[in-house]
């Protein structure tokens, strides 16, 4: 009887000492040499930013400085998971508001930065204005970003048609592979990966792609061993920040929490990889789950602090709400501002979960009709529904 | 947090056959979340004061804080950045009605680096809807947003995201932060080139006399009678409509022509009078008006009245005017556009208000309901803004 109120006090004082650590503490620095804030590393060199950086202000209108300028940080975006860098980006997009007059490489580099920020629509329409113009439809760089942001959507079939206008070769094939297992063509789409997979000269990294697409097929279609054995031979090929995140999942939804921690301790603590430490160390009972949870929580609050943050990362919250608060009614709520917006997989999968464990049988109902619109054959969404 | 990396592999993946190395290995990286600044907002009666919190590492990439070009910032380097920093922010925020002059500096450490802390203060009083213009690092990071929270003596906290380049015309509650921001007020309208040959100005004068409440509120004080007359034995309904058309005419362009008077001298700089006169002046316009409805005060007709009260809005007016940023250019050109926007409003009240006054005047409560009720209901509240604009202090909702 006697720990219950230690225990109470032990917490209260956890809490107020990560609260405290939440709002902003005075630096007073003493010594002029003292350093303060450590810039984030870039992969290009930081004098070649700055002289980029400079040349275009002298010049804002060169199309193709301003296309090198933006590409070298949505590099950096994607590489450390870092927003910011796209806002940077875009920054160097602004002398061509209006996407009508703006060169074609500026619109592609646009529409892939509003798909990185999750605005698929803006995205796809300035997609759809770069494909339209005489000679614009040669691109098949565009037209596979098109095929993402559709599939993203969940709108399979106008994605195939994006998917058919890639071209010939491994990327079109896939594409429409892709698209052909989210629908449940699985032995048809298995047999694709297969053959692409079978050519000996692929990258590494090409050949990690696809077999992360496999492995997904295989975990979506419920043969868990197939899928397991796909994710670790991405795995031997080297780092994959995807990959192992995507394995993390099944190693989590396997029960095997423990296993997921090892396959993340590698890799940077974005918000997306965090957030599944946090769910694995808490489900193995680790000591280091409390701060993982905290720090967690802590990211969401000030990601919060703009109202639509909740929205563009409703996935992630939602997860968060589901498994860590058990808080089914809030994780509902977000999983449908989600879905509202994007239609992976997983963003279904989290809808149909949540759904469950409110109870609802609207909510339940809701989720079942939003698979079957789409079309899509995952077995994971049948088991919760 | 991070967005869905889905895309990004199938993009990486065309990279590579494109012959684009992109590596796709995590760098080392701490809390991701978008570039803000934190105003802290403090007002009492007399005093604002603001503590801004700007991220050091947004700073150096407007700035190049990092003279050495080692990745790292030393407190020698930011202490003489420092005037750099301050005023780089300070041209880029505008708190209307409070100039705001740097007290202090300092820094501190938040969830996603170090960030520089500005102290400012005014010596003003913070309007009931602060118009906020705050373009800090609009030319940098268009994803950037201040979040600002004012606090005012005695009430809770108001939230407010402001998008750079974009003014918040009010502090908006939490909840509608975002769609408060998002929308355009006037002041935004000068900065956009172009805005001339759009007609935008022509927009502004619509906007502001459609919701210049206390221009309209005037306005309907002198109509109010206009469609009945004075004979001996009081008021009695005009019979056509063309006898309480001609008087309603002359009062309007009457108003007209006074107020563009004095927004032309005002907006040609050539006259300037100080707000803290004309704004409460205008108020009493509207109760003399009103007043004069009920037990007549003027000995002259009402189209002197409606000339004279017309040069005091007509300052009104220009007070707008100076908010929008006039192009120097077509300066003439944005003048007339926006005078021709509120004559056009105006014209389209006019018209409703005589349509509708016109039809209820045979009903017998006219002189008593309408004109009676219409006219102490204008008194009270021109004599409310007379306070509020006089002592300071807000009272209405409006």
């Amino acid at each position: 009887m006697l720990r219950a109120p230690i225990v109470f006090a032990f917490a209260t004082a956890l809490a107020a000492l990560v609260a405290a650590s939440a709002v902003a503490t005075p630096i007073t620095p003493s010594r002029d040499d003292e350093v303060i804030e450590v810039l984030p590393a870039t992969s290009a060199g930081r004098s070649e930013d700055r002289q980029l950086r400079r040349r275009l202000a002298e010049r804002p209108g060169d199309a193709r400085l301003a296309a090198a300028v933006a590409e070298r940080y949505l590099v950096q975006a994607r590489e450390s998971g870092d927003p910011r860098f796209a806002g940077l980006a875009l920054a160097a997009l602004a002398a061509w508001p209006e996407p009508a007059s703006a060169p074609n490489e500026i619109l592609l580099l646009r529409a892939t930065l509003e798909q990185y920020l999750h605005e698929f629509d803006a995205s796809v329409a300035h997609l759809r204005i770069l494909l339209a113009r005489p000679g614009g439809d040669r691109n098949p760089q565009a037209w596979l970003t098109l095929a993402t942001v559709l599939r993203v959507q969940g709108r399979y079939a106008d994605s195939d048609g994006a998917c058919r206008r890639v071209g010939v070769g491994v990327y079109a094939s896939a594409c429409l592979a892709e698209n052909a297992a989210l629908r449940g063509e699985t032995a048809a789409a298995r047999r694709s990966f297969q053959e692409l997979l079978a050519d000996a000269r692929l990258p590494p990294s090409t050949r990690g792609w696809l077999l992360t697409s496999l492995a997904e097929l295989e975990e979506r279609d419920g043969r868990t061993a197939a899928a397991e054995a796909a994710y670790r031979g991405v795995l031997r090929l080297g780092r994959d920040t995807y990959a192992s995140i995507a394995y993390a999942d099944f190693l989590i939804a396997q029960k095997r929490p423990a296993e997921a921690l090892a396959v993340l301790k590698d890799e940077a603590r974005t918000d997306t990889v965090l957030l599944r430490v946090a769910i694995a160390a808490t489900r193995a009972n680790a000591p280091s789950g409390p701060r993982d949870v905290a720090e967690m929580r802590e990211r969401i609050a000030l990601a919060n602090e703009r109202p639509e943050a909740s929205v563009f990362h409703g996935r992630e919250q939602a997860m968060f709400a589901l498994a860590i608060d058990r808080d089914a009614e809030r994780a509902l709520a977000l999983a449908r501002g989600d879905v509202a917006r994007q239609r992976e997989p997983l963003d279904l999968l989290v809808l149909a979960e949540a759904a469950r464990a409110s109870g609802r049988r609207d909510a339940i109902e809701e989720a079942r009709r939003l698979k079957s619109a789409l079309g899509l054959h995952d077995r994971r969404i049948d088991a919760a529904l | 947090m991070r967005p869905s990396e889905r895309g990004g592999r199938w993009r990486a993946a065309l990279h590579a056959v494109v012959g684009v190395v992109l590596l796709l290995g995590a760098a080392a990286a701490l809390a991701h979340k978008a570039s803000d600044s934190y105003l802290q907002i403090n007002a009492s009666a007399d005093r604002l004061d603001v503590r801004w919190d700007i991220a050091l590492r947004d700073l150096d990439v407007a700035l190049d804080l990092d003279s050495d070009g080692d990745g790292k910032l030393t407190w020698g380097e930011v202490r003489s950045a420092w005037p750099r920093i301050e005023s780089y922010a300070l041209q880029r925020l505008t708190i209307d009605g409070c100039p705001l002059t740097p007290m202090g500096r300092s820094l501190e450490r938040r969830n996603d680096g170090a960030y520089a802390v500005l102290h400012l203060t005014s010596t003003c009083t913070l309007p009931p809807t602060p118009r906020i213009t705050y373009a800090l690092f609009a030319d940098v990071d268009p994803t950037h947003r201040g979040i600002a929270k004012v606090q005012r003596q005695g009430a809770g906290v108001e939230l407010t995201v402001l998008e750079p380049r974009a003014s918040a015309a009010g502090a908006a509650r939490a909840a509608s932060g975002a769609a408060a921001s998002a929308s355009s007020p006037a002041s935004a309208v000068g900065a956009r080139p172009g805005a001339v040959a759009r007609w935008e100005f022509f927009v502004e004068g619509i906007r502001h006399i459609v919701t210049g409440y206390d221009h309209v509120l005037f306005l309907l004080s002198l109509l109010l009678p206009a469609v009945m007359r004075r004979t001996p034995a009081g008021r009695v309904p005009v019979e056509r409509l063309s006898a309480a058309v001609w008087p309603v005419a002359g009062i309007v362009t009457a108003f007209t022509v006074a107020h563009s008077i004095t927004l032309g001298l005002a907006a040609l700089k050539l006259v300037s009078l100080t707000p803290a006169f004309i704004e409460p002046a205008i108020a009493a316009t509207i109760v003399l008006a009103a007043l004069d409805n009920v037990l007549p005060i003027f000995p002259v007709r009402r189209v002197v009245v409606a000339f004279f009260f017309g040069l005091i809005h007509g300052f009104g007016f220009a007070s707008v005017l100076a908010e929008l940023e006039l192009p120097r250019a077509d300066f003439a050109w944005a003048l007339l556009q926006f005078n021709l926007g509120i004559e056009a409003g105006q014209l389209v009240i006019v018209l409703v208000a005589t349509t509708v006054l016109f039809t209820l005047r045979r009903w017998p409560g006219y002189a008593r309901v309408v004109i009676g009720g219409g006219s102490a209901l204008a008194i009270a509240i021109g004599a409310t803004w007379f306070i509020e604009r006089t002592a300071n202090v807000s009272i209405l909702p409006f």
